[in-house]
């Protein structure tokens, strides 16, 4: 999905504004001219003046590639909706693995995404077991990174 | 001689071996997944290390950094998925070679000038550390903020397609540096009360985020590459070679030193050496219009110098202790752990533990011809994975990967964000890799720059009192304005 630089210009250079502004409330170093606004400062003027040149380029444009040029992708809504719950199965990996613990988390995300990629469930069910064992026997045991026991840690090992 | 035999000593024990075999075969598989980095391998090598003397300590970093960057570029030529960062300049060149039948070679150019480049960067990094270490003792915040820029500035020469937008990218990478308590006055900047925006963006699950994450989007969008005609088989890799090299040899040894010049520079790392080989075997190719279509030049040039950058990388780190990049910044850390101060002091009173380095690097360079080999051979088990099975589990990868650096699942977050950044970023004509460039060398330009101005006392003219700050002020300077001069000469004339 292509979206017409002019577009982009627009909202990047709303970002530059607020970078901007909000660099104006950083504090000065005392004595000193340069403290910690000086970079944002700079960053907000270098992307307004980026942004500027990509608003004129895309007005140029506009009347041949419109305002948004759709991939394929984006009208077929099984395709958004694989994109949304992947997404979401990350979202819900950062929220309830701590509660939960790893390997259901990673048990549940990886079979969820292996049933929306088209993996049959008894295969996915199957691989899904199999990767987060091995996933959390490679970097819980091997390499020491502590990852959460959850609702597990009475069995902890 | 006794500190080079003291080092032989150190090195050939069946225990140092076995250790240096292991790292071997984990650098080879992290580097081989795609969305695990030669950076992270090193970092998840750490936790390990902590149980091990020095020299097998340093030794499994250096054999595993070594392995996984030439790892990197078995995804990148059989999937276009690049193993890590420092394959992505040569990823759709090596991988147009793969679905013109011509796997093999691709690979095997890869593994031999990976060899070649990694030893030519060992030999560079015996010879000439003291007498670069000579002349980096007289650089100060001056010299160090237009390297920054060099730095910087290759990033948006270097990358296709809009200059301007290859700019936006680099700004935005700026633009995270200065999240967090990292700066010159210490104040919470763009944290909004978030405890842990205060530490600032690591770059590490921003880089998974980037080259992985958004791969992956891609891929359930149904927009990865068509396999179909890719090569599935891979054969005698060895096929060419001497060709190759009788060809290609002023291409691999420019390569080499330009990896090296580049790994040596504080910031830049294989990464950008790869970037920078890449586009400059095409500007000086003699069939420049080859490139892009599946040409061996390239590739040869950018693995050369990426492998050799690693080498280049340590010269810094071992005689000043500073980071040639983000794998030597790791390092840094495991030799203060195991009492090897680097520091110009470690060369006269521990010259057998950096002989024993310097040993290893070329045991690994020499060790990867054939764990190399045998890594490529089985990577035919990655072209029969299933794509919908291989994806989640290089998601899965990537997550704990992220969650690995930090210990914290705010890594993930991070990892998530930059991956629809990076997916929005590149579906709209923006080159990704001026981002991560911008998070890593975004600290060291403000620090530079800041302390440079509270040095001169605010005088702009600091910057080109000094003759190596002056020469590099003046290169950098011409590099920004000597192409916009010749914009408006062409316009004009035309």
């Amino acid at each position: 999905m292509r979206i017409n630089d002019a577009i982009l210009g627009a909202v990047l250079l709303a970002f530059a504004i607020a970078i901007g502004l909000y660099a104006r409330t950083l504090p000065a170093i005392p004595g000193q001219e340069y403290g910690a606004a000086v970079f944002p400062t700079w960053i907000a003027f270098a992307i307004g003046a980026c942004s500027l040149v990509l608003i004129a380029g895309g007005l140029r444009h506009w009347t041949e590639t419109g305002a948004v040029s759709l991939a394929s992708w984006a009208r077929s809504g099984h395709h958004l909706r694989a994109l949304a719950i992947t997404v979401a199965l990350v979202v819900f990996y950062i929220l309830v693995s701590t509660p939960l613990g790893f390997i259901p988390t990673a048990f549940i995300t990886l079979t969820a995404l292996f049933a929306v990629l088209g993996v049959r469930l008894v295969p996915a069910l199957a691989v899904a077991a199999v990767l987060t064992m091995v996933v959390h026997y490679g970097f819980y045991s091997l390499l020491r990174v502590p990852l959460p026991w959850g609702v597990l840690t009475p069995w902890a090992w | 001689m006794d500190a080079i035999l003291l080092a032989s000593e150190m090195v050939f024990q069946p225990q140092v071996l076995l250790t240096i075999v292991m790292a071997a075969l984990f650098g080879l598989f992290v580097g081989a997944v795609p969305g695990l980095t030669a950076t992270m391998a090193t970092a998840l090598l750490v936790p390990i290390t902590f149980f091990m003397e020095p020299v097998p300590a340093i030794g499994a970093i250096v054999t595993c950094s070594a392995m996984a960057i030439f790892a990197g570029d078995i995804p990148g030529t059989l999937l276009r998925i690049p193993g890590t960062p420092a394959s992505a300049a040569y990823t759709d060149e090596a991988y147009a070679m793969t679905r013109k039948g011509q796997g093999e070679l691709a690979l095997g150019a890869n593994l031999l000038f990976s060899a070649l480049g990694g030893l030519f960067g060992t030999a560079i990094l015996i010879v000439a550390a003291p007498s670069l270490a000579e002349v980096a003792l007289r650089f100060s915040s001056f010299e160090y903020f237009w390297l920054a820029c060099l730095g910087l500035t290759c990033a948006t020469v270097v990358g296709t397609g809009s200059t301007v937008k290859g700019l936006v990218s680099l700004l935005i990478g700026l633009f995270v540096a200065t999240i967090g308590l990292n700066n010159p006055a210490g104040v919470p900047r763009f944290t909004f009360g978030n405890v842990d925006l205060l530490g600032g963006i690591d770059f590490i699950p921003a880089m998974i985020g980037l080259f992985a994450v958004s791969e992956i989007f891609r891929y359930v969008l149904g927009m990865a590459p068509d396999l179909d005609g890719a090569q599935t088989k891979v054969g005698n890799l060895f096929t060419g070679w001497g060709r190759l090299m009788k060809q290609y040899w002023r291409q691999s040894i420019r390569g080499n030193v330009i990896g090296i010049s580049i790994g040596a520079l504080p910031g830049a790392g294989a990464d950008i050496a790869s970037w920078v080989s890449y586009a400059v075997s095409k500007r000086f190719s003699r069939t420049p219009e080859k490139f892009g279509t599946g040409h061996v030049e390239g590739i040869i040039e950018s693995t050369s110098s990426n492998n050799a950058a690693l080498g280049g990388a340590w010269v810094p780190a071992l005689v000043f202790g500073i980071p040639g990049d983000s794998i030597t910044a790791i390092v840094i850390g495991v030799l203060y752990l195991k009492g090897m101060n680097p520091g110009p002091t470690i060369f006269i009173n521990n010259p057998q533990d950096i002989y024993a380095v310097f040993l290893i690097f070329i045991l690994a360079n020499i060790f990867m011809i054939p764990a190399g080999w045998a890594a490529i051979k089985s990577a035919r088990v990655l072209m029969r994975v299933p794509r919908n099975v291989l994806m989640p589990t290089i998601l899965m990868f990537c997550v704990v990967g992220s969650f690995a650096i930090n210990n914290s699942v705010f890594g993930i977050t991070v990892m998530l964000v930059f991956g629809l950044l990076g997916f929005v970023m590149e579906e709209n004509g923006f080159p990704i890799a001026p981002t991560i460039l911008g998070i890593v060398l975004g600290p060291m330009l403000e620090e530079n720059f800041v302390t440079s101005m509270i040095k001169s006392g605010g005088s702009f003219a600091g910057f080109f009192e000094r003759p190596i700050s002056g020469t590099l002020g003046v290169i950098t300077l011409a590099i920004w304005i000597v192409p916009l001069v010749l914009f408006v000469w062409r316009k004009a004339r035309s």
